[in-house]
């Protein structure tokens, strides 16, 4: 509702009609607040995420008064930011911050951190961004509460579904304190467009899909934007969306809502913006190029409209979340629409499983491509096929005198259920096995002589030992050995 | 006639055994090959006995595989159909739940290869397969114990 008004009017940096899926009675309000907040200020995202923080935190909250007390820091905040921002009505944003700190439990942290921070944030616009410092790779926030910050923006991503607990903690570096925040925080903002996805999808628990969608994508561009902007080291942006990409997993939404979601936000999202989302929504370089590109314009220009054309990274965010079964999470530069989702859990399951072949085909190791793979996998499994046959013949005319020492087996057999004790002597219960079997096949091979009087020797040879095998053969035991020594010479 | 003997041998052996049951399928195995052998050593030739024990092999593969695998029921579908029975049972399987599409001739391949493969989607068609092959190479290698093995007391005899 207010939340998703939010977010959505903050992704569309220069589009001022609310996006027309607004569910939210005070979309409106929201909307138009934040028409006020962020699209008059030709800041970078330094100005959104302000305007973004102001509305969030100058809501007055009274649907919300668990937060009370962090609000009224947030508040004096807000009006440091007001004033830097040039913000106004904050009413509609204090809604929406109300609301979106009502679904987190405590997003907020130590309230002394707030008013620390509320002082920080009079060193103005500048100081509210991260920015990057090159030599240390981390953010440098320059208020001295770097955790507040940190926990603000955590909570605002979390409102918009921005961030998430999860994503600073992905970014957090283990650098100096003061940075580490901050550079979480940044990490979280310049990262935004594809932790956004991915934190959206954590937190989608919290917001409808629509919030999370139209939050997600519009809300991330425009962090997408003013956060690229600041950043000076594009290596360190670049790792960080490196990170994002590498933390992101997929999530797997109920595909006509996604389908809707997106379709209803596309519309609404500037069409330019969607334009180029589809376009460089493709690699990360891509993104991180045309981020580079946007920062050096956004720099000079400071747009709403460069916003949006940083929020085409949106598209790498997926959609809500919530329900069911598997989640997955769309990797950034890719496409959030459901089938596209859906289609890479498919092939993700099917590349799971042609490893799992890969690893019963003997000798598929070294080869890669599933055409090739499959050709070795039917190959193998014709081979397989043709040695069942060959064995089979070969069986029919080797061993007619099995028929005996089968049927003992067998009966035996049900006694243990599984239960394999140690072949002993193997070879003289082979040969004592054999030989009885032997018996029979004088009279039922009429193949060779040879064979049969082969039978005949082995069967007198074993004659003794064949008496006792016999013997034993009525125990469970020796009919173990005996089934045993068949059992650990194929099990070997 | 065996056909008898792997149910018989199947429900006394009770419980879905996992895949890995290698003594139970030798059991059934060998239980299998003695009764082929009796039903007809000596009047029948050998290709007879040997297309009886392939189809032991078979069975006993999947009864030891469980009902809990695609490619196992319909392998033994197949195995028991075979004798032409002519009443087909009104409570048919559906066979084609998803008629494929077929444009991938190592798809279609696989297909005819793995039993049962004609209906699944493609991601049940690779676990089935694997499955499947899992349990031929355990096939062929009991077959091959036993065949060494009644060699083996053949030439030392």
């Amino acid at each position: 509702m207010e939340k998703e008004t939010f977010w959505s009017s903050n992704g569309h940096s220069g589009d001022v009609q609310p996006p027309p899926a607004m569910r939210s009675g005070s979309s409106k309000q929201s909307a138009r607040c934040f028409h006020n907040l962020i699209w008059k200020q030709p800041l970078t995202h330094d100005a959104d995420l302000e305007s973004a923080l102001s509305s969030l935190v100058s809501s007055p909250a009274p649907s919300h008064p668990m937060l009370s007390s962090d609000r009224a820091v947030i508040g004096e905040l807000i009006g440091r930011m007001e004033t830097i921002c040039n913000s106004d009505e904050m009413s509609t944003g204090s809604q929406c911050h109300s609301a979106k700190n009502s679904c987190y439990s405590s997003p907020l942290n130590s309230p002394p951190r707030l008013n620390l921070s509320a002082v920080d944030h009079r060193h103005g616009r500048g100081g509210l961004p991260v920015l990057l410092n090159p030599d240390t790779g981390a953010l440098c926030m320059p208020f001295s509460d770097d955790q507040w910050f940190a926990d603000r923006t955590a909570s605002l991503s979390r409102c918009g579904g921005m961030f998430s607990p999860d994503f600073e903690g992905k970014f957090r570096l283990p650098e100096t304190p003061v940075q580490l925040p901050g550079a979480s925080s940044s990490k979280s903002l310049t990262g935004c467009r594809t932790g956004g996805a991915q934190l959206e999808m954590e937190t989608r628990s919290q917001f409808g899909r629509l919030l999370t969608l139209q939050g997600a994508e519009v809300g991330d561009g425009q962090e997408e934007s003013s956060t690229s902007d600041r950043v000076t080291a594009e290596a360190t942006s670049l790792n960080l969306r490196g990170i994002s990409d590498s933390n992101s997993k997929k999530r797997k939404l109920p595909a006509k809502d996604k389908g809707k979601e997106s379709a209803t936000n596309l519309p609404n999202m500037a069409e330019n913006s969607d334009a180029k989302r589809c376009k460089l929504g493709k690699t990360n370089d891509a993104v991180e190029n045309s981020g580079a590109a946007e920062e050096a314009t956004t720099k000079t220009e400071q747009n709403g409209d460069t916003g949006q054309t940083s929020s085409k990274d949106n598209d790498s965010k997926p959609p809500e979340p919530p329900k069911d079964y598997i989640h997955v999470r769309a990797r950034r530069g890719q496409a959030t629409d459901a089938h596209s989702l859906a289609e890479r859990v498919r092939r993700e399951k099917i590349s799971k499983r042609m490893k799992f072949l890969q690893d019963l085909v003997p000798g598929c190791n070294k080869v890669t491509g599933k055409a090739v793979m499959l050709d070795e996998i039917i190959n193998y499994v014709q081979s397989l096929q043709q040695q069942v046959e060959f064995l089979s013949m070969k069986l029919a005319t080797l061993n007619p005198q099995f028929e005996n020492m089968e049927n003992l087996l067998p009966k035996e057999k049900y006694q243990v259920s599984g239960a394999m004790p140690g072949p002993l002597y193997p070879s003289e219960m082979a040969i004592a096995a054999y030989p009885c079997a032997d018996l029979e096949a004088q009279f039922l091979n009429p193949q060779t002589q040879t064979m049969q009087l082969a039978a005949m020797d082995g069967l007198a040879d074993a004659t003794p030992q064949l008496a006792e095998f016999w013997e034993g053969l009525q125990t469970a035991a020796q009919i173990n050995f005996g089934h045993d020594h068949l059992c650990g010479k194929y099990m070997e | 006639m065996y056909r008898r003997s792997f149910k018989d041998t199947k429900s006394s052996l009770g419980s879905p055994n996992p895949n890995f049951s290698k003594p139970m399928v030798a059991l059934r195995f060998l239980r299998a090959l003695s009764l082929v052998r009796c039903s007809g050593p000596g009047a029948r030739s050998p290709s007879y006995r040997a297309r009886g024990i392939r189809r032991a092999a078979y069975a006993c593969m999947a009864a030891s595989a469980g009902p809990r695998r695609a490619w196992s029921r319909a392998l033994l579908r197949k195995i028991r159909r075979r004798p032409g029975r002519g009443l087909r049972r009104p409570r048919a399987v559906i066979r084609r739940r998803r008629p494929v599409g077929g444009g991938d001739p190592l798809e279609v391949a696989l297909r005819r290869l793995v039993p049962g493969g004609g209906c699944m989607e493609y991601c049940r068609l690779l676990e089935e397969a694997a499955d499947y092959v899992k349990c031929l190479a355990m096939q062929v290698r009991l077959m091959q114990t036993i065949v060494d093995s009644a060699s083996h007391v053949n030439s030392i005899d």
